[in-house]
């Protein structure tokens, strides 16, 4: 039995490109209907598990890989590994390339965070203040009294029809409720 | 007249010296662009710092070395492929060493009651260790889709491979190695 484990679909997911702007809603849906039918967290594919030995041994077994994966890839280098390495490798270059500026900024650099992990422990702030702004925005656009005035009519439409049906006692009875 | 033989050779020497060191210039360009990306492949695959900083300075001095002083067509997939192959020798090398250690090294940890919970560390060393075994296509393309961070067209690209061939590859690998830690958990 083969399954399309979780870190295969990321790993699906990160590789694909969008090239046009059809193609990846139709590849994500694909993907998602796929993963659905065919991966682990499918319920014929759990049931399965649970009843075969081989599988859950094979399970079991993957998932240690790619928690061996995850692990190797989470512990962190130190700052100064790419200032000691680049350090080492200038080292072996001839005087005039080792004394070069770039050379010599390469000995310098460090690692730096990218701006999305920069950015990361800004998160919840940026999404608070993202969902104010959108219910603001919507508010201004009239989009909930819009709403409202359909909950309304709507209401309307089903008391006129339950008074012409039932009649209106029994209509009002449910409605002022 | 010998004198000014011996400046023309002087001065001849100098222009030459510069010219190489012109055409050598695009090492540190790659060692610019590319420096973070090798030494995160490099790191996961080693972990371990000197390392990481002998496989780095191999890499460059191959590159600087490659067909008589020559640019590579591919400088990146050159120095990706270099990297997984230097980082597997060293850590081939750490190994062996290892393992002459390894009765010293049983001893001390059956002293110290070794645990046999969740061990981060000892689960990354395994891994290695049975990365250092696999057949070479197959630990490149982990190395380089898993450890490298790059995506499956590029793999192919550096392996001369297709894309499907390098998701075959990867899936295989993984069953491999899932294969072997898991004997090595039962044993």
């Amino acid at each position: 039995m083969r399954l399309l484990t979780r870190e295969k679909m990321a790993g699906r997911r990160r590789q694909d490109k969008p090239t046009s702007g059809r193609r990846p809603t139709m590849r994500s849906r694909l993907r998602e209907s796929l993963c659905a039918k065919l991966g682990s967290e499918a319920r014929w594919v759990q049931r399965h598990v649970a009843h075969c030995p081989t599988c859950r041994r094979r399970l079991v077994a993957s998932g240690k890989v790619d928690l061996a994966l995850s692990v190797v890839k989470s512990q962190c280098q130190r700052l100064d590994l790419p200032m000691r390495a680049n350090a080492c490798a200038v080292r072996m270059l001839n005087h005039a390339l080792r004394e070069a500026a770039e050379a010599r900024g390469l000995e310098r650099t460090t690692a730096e965070p990218s701006l999305i992990e920069r950015c990361g422990k800004y998160e919840s702030v940026l999404t608070s203040v993202a969902a104010c702004v959108a219910i603001l925005f919507l508010t201004k656009t009239g989009l909930f009294s819009s709403l409202d005035r359909a909950r309304a009519q709507g209401r309307e439409v089903m008391k006129q029809y339950y008074s012409s049906q039932a009649g209106e006692d029994l209509a009002s009875e449910i409605f002022e409720i | 007249m010998l004198d000014r033989a011996v400046t023309y050779d002087l001065l001849w020497d100098s222009a030459e010296c510069r010219v190489v060191d012109e055409s050598q210039r695009w090492i540190i360009t790659a060692m610019q662009r590319y420096g973070h990306e090798l030494v995160t492949l490099l790191w996961r695959i080693l972990g371990n710092e000197q390392d990481v900083c002998d496989a780095y300075q191999t890499i460059f001095l191959r590159l600087a070395h490659h067909d008589g002083g020559q640019k590579p067509r591919r400088v990146r997939a050159y120095l990706f492929r270099t990297a997984s192959n230097t980082a597997i020798s060293v850590l081939r090398r750490r190994l062996a060493e290892r393992k002459m250690l390894s009765g010293m090294q049983r001893e001390a940890r059956e002293c110290e009651g070794h645990d046999a919970s969740f061990d981060g560390r000892h689960l990354a060393e395994s891994l290695r260790r049975h990365l250092a075994q696999l057949p070479e296509h197959l630990r490149n393309v982990v190395t380089l889709r898993d450890f490298g961070e790059l995506s499956y067209r590029e793999v192919a690209r550096i392996m001369g491979i297709s894309v499907g061939t390098a998701r075959v590859y990867r899936c295989k690998a993984v069953q491999v190695l899932a294969e072997w830690m898991n004997e090595e958990g039962e044993s």
